[in-house]
């Protein structure tokens, strides 16, 4: 069914995480002049453990890989480098990149789920005459 | 609120990006400027960015709200003299003080503001065009 597919669970987490990397993106464009910010990301490894990229144990004993960690995105403050000499450490170039981006990745989620509503739609009117 | 925190997010920064020019627009028009309410010649004054938290946690592990001016502060850098005998705000020795305001920099400082406050409008367009977006499904 529509509602318990996991296709479907899994593009709106997408559309939900597309939706967070707009907000961290519109933050760190926000405090391009903010001294001394350091810029937000969503950690990539998140996007692993959601896939379920588990490998096969051939020992009971072996560490899980993948998984383990929460499956909510997680913001991190990337520190340690430097843009400018008040140490804020956005790049313009980039945010700008990671704004176009993500718009194109929440277009095309938006349109699967639409398009998977569609197809339920369809099958749910056969036979209606 | 949540759902359009983009909005706000951005929206301070046009808000902050503003009131930056605005400080700019009041340096270039006191650049002459001798006499002010709190005596001496105008002072060159700059805003102070902060990064702007909630204060609580919200669900999804992300506090950003944007940036808020925290002050607008004056340069405490001594005035411009210049020798000028007849102002009327000369001292003893025949020298006007003038308020130490850098036409190149305040300048820069005002295309700075101006491109930011760009990509600030551009933030908003786009979580516009993902919500219009967001909204168009299901309609197919």
């Amino acid at each position: 069914m529509f509602w318990n597919d996991p296709l479907t669970g899994a593009l709106i987490k997408s559309l939900d995480r597309a939706s967070l990397q707009h907000k961290v993106t519109a933050q760190n464009i926000a405090n391009l002049n903010t001294p001394g910010y350091k810029r937000s990301y969503i950690e990539f490894s998140e996007e692993l453990n959601r896939a379920k990229l588990s490998l096969k144990r051939t020992n009971p004993r072996h560490l899980p890989a993948g998984g383990a960690q929460s499956e909510e995105p997680q913001v991190r403050v990337e520190g340690g480098t430097a843009m400018r000499t008040d140490g804020n450490n956005v790049d313009l170039d980039r945010e700008m990149l990671d704004l176009v981006t993500n718009q194109l990745r929440y277009n095309i989620l938006a349109q699967t789920v639409s398009d998977r509503l569609t197809k339920w739609r369809n099958i749910i009117n056969v036979g209606r005459g | 609120m949540e759902l359009f925190r983009s909005f706000h997010i951005s929206g301070s920064a046009l808000t902050a990006e503003k009131l930056r020019i605005d400080v700019i627009a009041s340096n270039l028009a006191n650049m002459q400027t001798t006499r002010t309410a709190a005596g001496g010649p105008y002072r060159r004054r700059t805003v102070v960015f902060e990064e702007r938290l909630a204060q609580v946690q919200r669900s999804c592990r992300f506090r950003g709200e944007g940036v808020r001016v925290a002050a607008i502060v004056q340069d405490p850098n001594p005035p411009r003299l210049e020798h000028d005998p007849e102002h009327p705000d000369a001292n003893e020795e025949g020298f006007v003080a003038y308020p130490n305001i850098d036409l190149a920099k305040e300048m820069t400082e005002l295309i700075t503001a101006s491109r930011s406050y760009e990509a600030g409008t551009t933030a908003i367009n786009t979580a516009k065009s993902l919500y219009l977006k967001a909204l168009e499904i299901g309609r197919g």
